[in-house]
């Protein structure tokens, strides 16, 4: 299968500090993609480079044929990146349902389309009864659904999920997980990034890159990623040697 | 749906019936001087409501635009362009001048926004009081279009249709995609180009159709006063009174620039006769306590109240994380 997505060397410096160091990896379509690695890794800044909210220093982004490197957030977003925020990003004063119309509206300027639109993708991530609501005040497991929601509105073909499961409990973590598993029937691959809850990664992931002060430092499977002695000893510690197993 | 939206045209229609009345009821010209502000500012606070209301972009520089109309008028109709044609070509004046001063200010985002919107209003009035073609200070006539005994009624009218067109433009924005996007962009810029909404070229919309509205609204107040100086029709003064009237009456819903409109300057007028110079203060005493109290303004508050009574009536909405799923994991596990 061709790469969707693919970066090739890309570097990004803020200030003295390297925040993405020389990284490269691929992700095939509707492939489940995990960027994992400690704080500060580099992972937020590698999806920020991804959805054109940063520029590369160095190094080249493609995708589904378009050299994104330079390309601004809206522009990236209308050729079929779709992301979440670490730091959920909802429309307070919106409804929840109006917030989904919003990613919706990419593809139609009917309100009365829009609205079916996003009732189909809110029943899909069962918050449907939580549709009249304003997204403010609302529990953070529902705004990380909501985050997805929106993204998943604008029919991308990528969506990039940073931290979607942080701050959560092991269980809404895991009911998050399982949707995110389905998002392929979407036609959608996903890039997610995850700090340490591996439960999740492990469950749903097909390719890991392991990142590690802004340099890829390991790729693969997550049964022979998390493997590797250097990986479980620096990122994942030695408890989860039991859950590979 | 449909039905809904024939209701409120419905309603939207009487309400202008209903503001038309003042023009047959009043032979008082006082009162109907004070009742065509009303409306005029009514429809300046409705133009305003789309950058500064939807967008979500205080702006305290659309005095310009307001100027623009009024002087682009006098100017053209002193060189004899008949004032329809006038009007129109002023407010599109304006409109080009709102998108190169759109282009700037945008970059800028928050409080530094609407600090360059101040300046871009007192550049034009420094501009207007040291220029030949603008009179100075001392400034320039406006030909009046009605005269007559009728004179304060039909300018009355006018307003009146004005704030209507305005209403409309504003309904039409709270129902469309277009609105959708300017509210994305007030509540969070990265969420909307996120979505894919290209933020600065829908912020320059608003303005732009914010602008020509403003324009007309200025046009149509210089030829009601007949006579315009810098003093008085640039000074930042109207910026602010646009900004709170909608800001009071609610900013980004259709009628708090109405009802903004109607409370202070009715306020104003009527404490202005019985406490002179002190009514500027119970008009800032007005504006603390919505501030204070009713942040959203006053329909935005009566809306929000409204919103929370129908869901106190509803059963409470479970919580996500009793969703199925969640239990069928925890049960795969």
């Amino acid at each position: 299968m061709a790469a969707v997505l693919e970066l090739r060397n890309v570097s990004k410096r803020f200030g003295g500090l390297r925040a993405v160091r020389d990284v490269s990896f691929q992700m095939r379509e509707n492939e489940i993609l995990f960027v994992i690695g400690p704080n500060g890794a580099g992972k937020t800044t590698v999806f920020n480079l991804i959805s054109g909210f940063l520029h590369p220093d160095e190094g080249s982004i493609t995708f589904s044929g378009h050299d994104i490197t330079q390309t601004e957030p809206h522009e990236s977003a209308r050729l079929g990146v779709g992301r979440t925020f670490q730091i959920v990003k909802p429309l307070p004063t919106l409804t929840v349902r109006q917030n989904v119309m919003l990613g919706a509206f990419m593809h139609t300027s009917s309100v009365a389309q829009a609205q079916g639109e996003a009732d189909k993708i809110l029943d899909f991530l069962q918050m449907s009864h939580l549709k009249d609501f304003p997204a403010r005040g609302l529990p953070l497991a529902a705004l990380k659904r909501l985050e997805i929601a929106r993204a998943l509105a604008t029919k991308p073909k990528l969506i990039l999920l940073d931290e979607v499961v942080s701050g959560l409990t092991t269980s809404e973590a895991l009911a998050l997980a399982d949707l995110i598993k389905r998002l392929p029937e979407w036609n959608v691959g996903v890039v997610g990034g995850v700090e340490h809850v591996m439960q999740v990664v492990m469950k749903i992931a097909d390719h890991i890159v392991v990142l590690d002060y802004g340099a890829k430092i390991a790729e693969g499977k997550p049964e022979e990623v998390v493997k590797q002695p250097a990986v479980i000893e620096a990122y994942l510690g030695p408890k989860y040697k039991e859950l590979v197993r | 749906m449909k039905e809904l939206r024939g209701a409120k045209l419905w309603i939207t229609i009487g309400l202008v019936a209903l503001s038309c009345l003042p023009a047959l009821v009043v032979e008082n010209n006082y009162l109907l001087q004070v009742c065509f502000r009303i409306a005029l500012f009514a429809a300046l606070g409705l133009a305003w409501n789309l950058v500064g209301g939807y967008a979500g972009q205080l702006s305290l520089g659309h005095v310009a635009f307001f100027g623009l109309g009024a002087y682009g008028l006098a100017i053209l109709a002193s060189h004899s362009v008949p004032v329809p044609i006038a009007v129109l070509i002023a407010s599109l004046l304006a409109t080009l001048v709102a998108a190169l001063i759109g282009k700037i200010v945008f970059r800028l985002r928050g409080p530094y926004f609407t600090l360059a919107t101040i300046a871009c209003g007192e550049v034009l009035r420094l501009t207007a009081t040291n220029l030949n073609i603008t009179g100075g200070a001392i400034g320039l006539t406006v030909p009046t279009v009605f005269t007559g005994p009728m004179f304060w009624k039909l300018y009355y009218l006018s307003a009146v249709a004005l704030a209507a067109g305005c209403f409309l433009v504003n309904f039409w924005t709270a129902n469309s995609r277009f609105g959708y996007y300017l509210m994305a962009i007030r509540e969070d810029e990265d969420t909307a180009s996120a979505v894919g909404v290209d933020t600065a070229n829908y912020k320059l919309r608003s303005l732009l159709l914010s602008a020509f509205l403003t324009a007309m609204a200025g046009a149509l107040y210089g030829s009601a006063f007949q006579y315009i100086v810098p003093d008085n029709i640039l000074t930042i003064d109207i910026s602010v009174q646009m900004a709170i009237i909608a800001m009071l009456g609610g900013a980004g819903t259709l009628l708090g620039p109405i009802v903004g409109a109607i409370l202070l300057l009715g306020a104003s007028e009527t404490f202005k006769t019985q406490f002179q110079e002190s009514h500027l203060l119970i008009y800032g005493i007005l504006i603390v306590l919505v501030v204070l109290f009713l942040p959203e303004g006053i329909v935005g508050g009566i809306e929000q109240l409204l919103r929370s009574r129908r869901k106190a009536a509803k059963p409470p909405a479970p919580t996500p994380n009793q969703s199925p799923a969640i239990s069928a994991v925890e049960k795969g596990n």
